[in-house]
């Protein structure tokens, strides 16, 4: 066996007297691909930033241990090393990769110029080299036109394109490791698998190890070599990737692993079930639709369009078409999923049936009413028939108000008896202890936030639930449960959702119908089984092919990716879209058909 | 400030440049016109008038009705407006009752005197506020920034003449380096005229510099956490360059486009400091055409004033888009 790139041994890391890291061992080899997975404070990041001697700069302290780093034929031992070896080291030897592509890059300093420097500081080279270096590399990245992008500065370029210029910074000095900090996290699925094959691409040609960072088993079936479980600051199991997922060790990993919606797991199923949790002991129950549909929320034509302002009167100069004729029915009791990449209408759809944007034109029947139509007193009503859960518990809530009173005002608005008593209920009724009620939301965790979210859009007993990426920041064992809770709610209160999300594993699981939404418009509709199972619009299709499976046979990240980007949806202002024309390709299966 | 985020190309290039100039002008001159009918209205609703500034309140009233009617202030408003507009636009500005010389020449002397303190105090500020509000930023929370920001609350809560009263005992009457008084011009003795603008720099300086400070403070440690920094240190630049290039570039136009502000604030200081130091510049003179009620003076120096401060805005919105190529020029 090799010697290893880096040895971590007894690893432990304080903030200010708490120990995020605690007692962590492990090792890289050369050419191999090692995933750090766990969840929010486990220490998975301060464990990536220590290696890096980085962690100081935010506070962190390393109080304990080894990191031995292997330079040549020489073992050093990285927690000794002074400020000018870690200079040399860091970006020379060991590359880095953060989560954010949107703020990695200084917004101020063009590409070439942020791609050159780090070269020039560790090789002796000459300003022109540089720069042939750095094209080179964004060549190796595969971003179009390279030479243009040399001078272009960070806020001309999308998502993807900047986390490519990060991997080349990164890449630049050809290091022996490769530090990747939940580097596909902030991305789209499609971007997201490009940048997976990239890395993979890279690792394969250079033949660097890379330690990956995430919280996303999906991601860790697709690449790892091996596997490295953290929690709450300890390492609870260390494995190649196959025997992680097939024959777990530690009780966390099993539970994490049950935590996880795989794409495919619902084939065969005829109706949405709770995920099987670990732990868990009774039995969950399918929701199966009643025998006759009874349509509740009725969208017909919505259109919304908001306008982009320019020049100095500030007049609209443009309209950005987020919504584009859409048409879809959600049933009672029932939840139609809305699935799609960010930039493409599906919470501005949300957020216009729920009139918390104005539409352009378009009907939507709440119940058999014009939610459209509704004056401003009236619209106050029916909004007791329709809430709303939002993505971010940790904005959603007002920080200063005691949560009885957050669960209590909606009652109070529509003139609601027996407020307190409900409230109580409604506690109960998510899972949360009565003593709660006296609390503020700063003293609960995300889990716990969102819990409150719903039971806050439950009080007004509503039909409708739009939930906007209600999971999408939480953990995977805390998303898990919510999804149970929010499903357990629907089978008991006859609830309909209206669920938006991007994540196709999520939507597979809670759906009884699916829409994927692409560039305002929906370009697939129909049963969940019929969507997943039997794709059929290119777009569909791209997107399935996308998304990771939390299985590491079936890997699909070889050769290089480039999915087809998404055109602008700005257009001038008297553009005339066509309108949505469908195919019926099974029952209730419809398809966009690709208009001229 | 007109500024926009956002478009898909180099923004600051010359074509668009002028056109935002252009448009700005315009807007500073629509500006200028209000603030002249607003002076030349109040200080004609006020009690009194010329000529009985002129000749004194115990004068003859005969003789006072004569003047009135030579000096046309009889006439409608509108047509003393006019009037007074007009030769503002010839360059005719009038002469002032108290100085008996012309406006125009009188103005220009003292804004060059002004201009001055006002360059020098906000270098001093500048070079001490940037410095310090880094070393704050760099050592959050530690002992250096409670230190700075101590210092910078102290410079903000005592007022400017405070310091200057300070300075003056300090440096003119006990060390005798700097002279406490009186205005050299540049052009006959550069030295000696940094010499005297020195303690009324320095005392408008102290006051500046507090803010820039916690400005400079807080605009750098919230990029100091943004990840860019990190990725620049995980590149192996050294600390010097991650703070004075990487973090300092961001900070720079915050910071620049609030001492832009702070010169309208700066002019309405040297009317305070001016006199203490009788250093004779814009502020000095606003003061005493106050004093002496002498009006044709108080139009032209709130006119000047205002006009000083509208360009050095627009000069410092320019930088700003020099300097950051997100900002857009409409």
């Amino acid at each position: 066996m090799t010697k290893p790139i880096v040895e971590i041994v007894g690893l432990r890391v304080g903030f200010g007297g708490a120990a995020a890291v605690k007692d962590v061992s492990f090792s890289i080899q050369p050419g191999e691909t090692v995933c750090i997975v766990g969840e929010s404070g486990s220490g998975k990041s301060v464990t990536s930033l220590s290696l890096m001697r980085l962690v100081e700069f935010g506070g962190g302290e390393i109080l304990d241990g080894h990191l031995m780093f292997q330079r040549g034929d020489v073992t050093m031992d990285l927690v000794t090393a002074d400020a000018a070896t870690m200079q040399s080291i860091r970006g020379n030897e060991i590359g880095m990769i953060f989560q954010e592509p949107m703020t990695s890059l200084n917004p101020v300093f063009n590409i070439e110029r942020q791609l050159t420097d780090g070269l020039l500081m560790h090789e002796p080279l000459s300003r022109s080299k540089a720069r042939e270096r750095a094209l080179e590399l964004l060549r190796e990245v595969r971003i179009p036109e390279p030479e243009r992008r040399l001078k272009q500065y960070p806020h001309e370029l999308s998502g993807g394109m900047r986390q490519r210029v990060v991997i080349a910074i990164a890449m630049a000095c050809r290091p022996r490791l490769l530090i990747a900090d939940e580097p596909t996290t902030a991305l789209d699925v499609t971007i997201q698998a490009e940048i997976l094959a990239l890395l993979n691409r890279l690792k394969r040609e250079i033949g660097m190890a890379v330690m990956f960072i995430t919280h996303d088993m999906a991601v860790v079936a697709q690449i790892a070599d091996r596997v490295v479980v953290m929690y709450k600051g300890d390492v609870v199991e260390t494995g190649p990737v196959a025997e992680i997922f097939a024959a777990p060790k530690a009780e966390y990993t099993r539970a994490l692993l049950a935590a996880v919606p795989r794409l495919g797991d619902m084939a065969g199923q005829s109706a949405p079930e709770p995920l099987r949790l670990v732990g868990d002991t009774h039995d969950p129950k399918p929701l199966t639709p009643r025998a006759t549909p009874e349509p509740l929320l009725e969208v017909r034509n919505l259109t919304t369009r908001f306008p982009v302002k320019g020049g100095v009167f500030r007049r609209t100069v443009a309209q950005v078409h987020a919504v584009e004729d859409v048409s879809f029915t959600v049933n009672k009791g029932e939840t139609l999923s809305l699935v799609g990449e960010s930039g493409c209408g599906k919470s501005s759809c949300g957020r216009s049936i729920l009139r918390l944007v104005e539409a352009t034109s378009g009907t939507v029947h709440l119940g058999g009413q014009n939610v459209l139509a509704q004056t401003k007193h009236e619209l106050r009503g029916m909004r007791q028939h329709m809430q709303m859960i939002f993505q971010d518990p940790f904005a959603s809530l007002n920080p200063y108000m005691r949560l009885q009173a957050q669960l209590t005002e909606p009652m109070q608005n529509y003139g609601l008896d027996n407020r307190e008593e409900r409230a109580a209920q409604l506690f109960d009724r998510v899972g949360l202890p009565r003593d709660f009620l006296r609390r503020f939301p700063h003293e609960l965790s995300g889990g716990q936030r969102q819990r409150i979210a719903i039971a806050r859009a439950l009080a007004v007993s509503p039909g409708l639930i739009v939930a906007d990426e209600a999971v999408s920041a939480l953990d995977v064992s805390v998303q898990a449960q919510v999804l149970n809770l929010m499903m357990e709610l629907q089978a008991d209160l006859d609830i309909s959702y209206l669920f938006i999300s991007h994540d196709m594993a999520v939507v597979e699981r809670v759906s009884h119908h699916v829409a994927v939404m692409y560039l305002g418009r929906i370009v697939e509709i129909g049963p969940r089984a019929a969507v997943f199972e039997n794709p059929q619009h290119t777009y569909t299709k791209s997107l399935m092919q996308a998304v990771p499976i939390a299985d590491p046979n079936q890997r699909k990240l070889d050769g290089d990716l480039a999915f087809k980007p998404i055109p602008s949806p700005i257009h001038p202002l008297d553009y005339q879209p066509h309108q949505s024309v469908y195919e019926t390709v099974g029952l209730d299966h419809r398809v966009l058909v690709q208009a001229g | 400030m007109q500024l926009r985020r956002g478009g898909n190309s180099r923004c600051f290039t010359p074509g668009t440049c002028m056109t935002y100039i252009a448009n700005r002008l315009l807007s500073v001159a629509l500006t200028l016109l209000l603030i002249s009918v607003i002076t030349f209205m109040v200080t004609n609703i006020l009690p009194g008038d010329v000529a009985m500034v002129i000749m004194g309140t115990q004068s003859n009233p005969e003789a006072l009705a004569g003047l009135r009617e030579s000096l046309g202030l009889n006439d409608p408003l509108i047509v003393q407006y006019g009037r007074w507009i007009g030769g503002m636009l010839t360059g005719d500005w009038g002469n002032s009752l108290v100085f008996k010389e012309a406006i125009g020449p009188l103005i220009a002397n003292k804004v060059a005197a002004s201009a001055l303190i006002v360059v020098m105090s906000m270098t001093i500020a500048l070079a001490a506020a940037i410095p310090l509000g880094v070393w704050a930023a760099v050592h959050r929370d530690k002992w250096q920034d409670t230190t700075a920001s101590t210092t910078a609350l102290m410079g903000v809560s005592l007022p400017d003449f405070f310091w200057g009263i300070m300075l003056i005992l300090l440096f003119a009457r006990y060390l005798g380096w700097l002279p406490s008084s009186g205005f050299v011009h540049p052009a006959d003795d550069f030295i000696a005229a940094v010499r005297h603008a020195f303690l009324p720099s320095l005392a408008l300086g102290l006051g500046l510099m507090a803010h820039l400070t916690r400005m400079t403070r807080s605009t750098m440690s919230s990029i100091l956490s943004q990840e860019f920094i990190r990725v620049a240190r995980a590149k192996g630049l050294t600390e010097h360059t991650v703070i004075w290039r990487y973090a300092l570039a961001n900070a720079i136009g915050p910071v620049m486009t609030v001492a832009g502000l702070q010169v309208g604030y700066l002019f309405g200081s040297i009317i305070v400091i001016e006199s203490l130091f009788n250093f004779t510049g814009m502020g000095w003179l606003t003061y005493q055409a106050l004093l002496n009620r002498d009006i044709p003076l108080i139009q032209s120096t709130v006119f000047v004033i205002a006009a000083v401060v509208m360009i050095t805005n627009l000069v410092v919105d320019l930088l700003y888009a020099a300097i950051d190529p997100r900002i857009k020029l409409p």
